[in-house]
């Protein structure tokens, strides 16, 4: 996403996104800090495959998805599909709300696929980290939204697409 | 009497939502649908007061599937509720006649100051 809006710009979009919709959906503030992730995590990736060649990962605690699946579900405790089902509707909501800004900034119509799940810590091939924001929650549980972009050698013609 | 609402989503996540946004409120969920196909085949058993349409839905769309549910039912009211919210998805939806746009995620406000004009 970053030949047509500035890294910060981008970042500025991200962050205002992933609050809005953490807070609506599942009713947690999560703040921008430097909170490191504890071992047991999920990953939740989604890659944009119109208007840019980029793609975002949300990588978090366990235990912070799961109290916002329950929180959104409205139930005591969460089985592993809740989870899984939760993640994916997340970040599927966090991106449609990212792409209209994107739109409204640049006029570029991006579309995404389907967001895949995994168990702990998940890298795409291909692709390299651009920025990371790292956020926690009152119960010092952290997420990290992150940023790829196509690796150097197919760069160029990532950006020559947009 | 409770304004019969059809749900058309396959998220589960919105489904709650919008069961929270309408608790104690003159609305009352009538259906769900998961998929286009399943609304414009349970739209004449319901009868909906008013219908809220996901756009991007497995098989066909949520445009295609309101375009086909005016044609057969021109009196039905549609709202999308999408997160698309480009030009072109608020024009097309426009021009096939739903009544009104809501962007995901929603707060409870803006559902029903959309769903009120949408019945005026």
């Amino acid at each position: 996403m970053n030949a047509a809006i500035t890294q910060e710009e981008l970042v500025r979009i991200l962050d205002q996104a992933l609050q809005e919709v953490t807070e609506c959906t599942a009713g947690v503030c999560l703040h921008q800090g430097d909170q490191p992730l504890g071992e047991d995590l999920c990953t939740v990736h989604i890659t944009f495959n119109k208007g840019f060649s980029t793609s975002l990962t949300l990588c978090a605690d366990t235990s912070l998805l799961a109290r916002m699946a329950q929180n959104s579900f409205h139930e005591d405790a969460v089985t592993p599909e809740d989870l899984e089902e939760f993640s994916k509707e997340y970040l599927n909501v966090l991106c449609g709300k990212v792409t209209g800004a994107m739109y409204r900034a640049t006029q570029i119509p991006a579309h995404f696929g389907q967001p895949t799940f995994y168990h702990g810590r998940y890298e795409p091939e291909g692709q390299e980290i651009q920025f990371v924001l790292t956020y926690s929650d009152e119960h010092s549980k952290g997420a990290q939204l992150i940023h790829h972009v196509p690796c150097s050698s197919e760069d160029e013609t990532a950006l020559d697409e947009i | 009497m409770s304004k019969r609402i059809m749900v058309v989503d396959d998220s589960r996540l919105v489904r709650v939502q919008l069961e929270d946004a309408l608790k104690g409120t003159e609305y009352e969920i009538a259906a769900y649908c998961r998929s286009g196909e399943d609304a414009i085949e349970q739209y004449d058993a319901v009868k909906p007061d008013l219908v809220t349409m996901d756009i991007i839905m497995q098989g066909i769309d949520g445009l295609d599937a309101a375009e086909i549910i005016l044609k057969n039912h021109p009196d039905a009211r549609i709202v999308m509720v999408s997160s698309l919210a480009y030009d072109d998805t608020f024009e097309r939806a426009k021009a096939i006649g739903a009544k009104g746009f809501i962007d995901k995620p929603f707060h409870q406000e803006q559902l029903l100051n959309i769903f009120e004009q949408a019945l005026a």
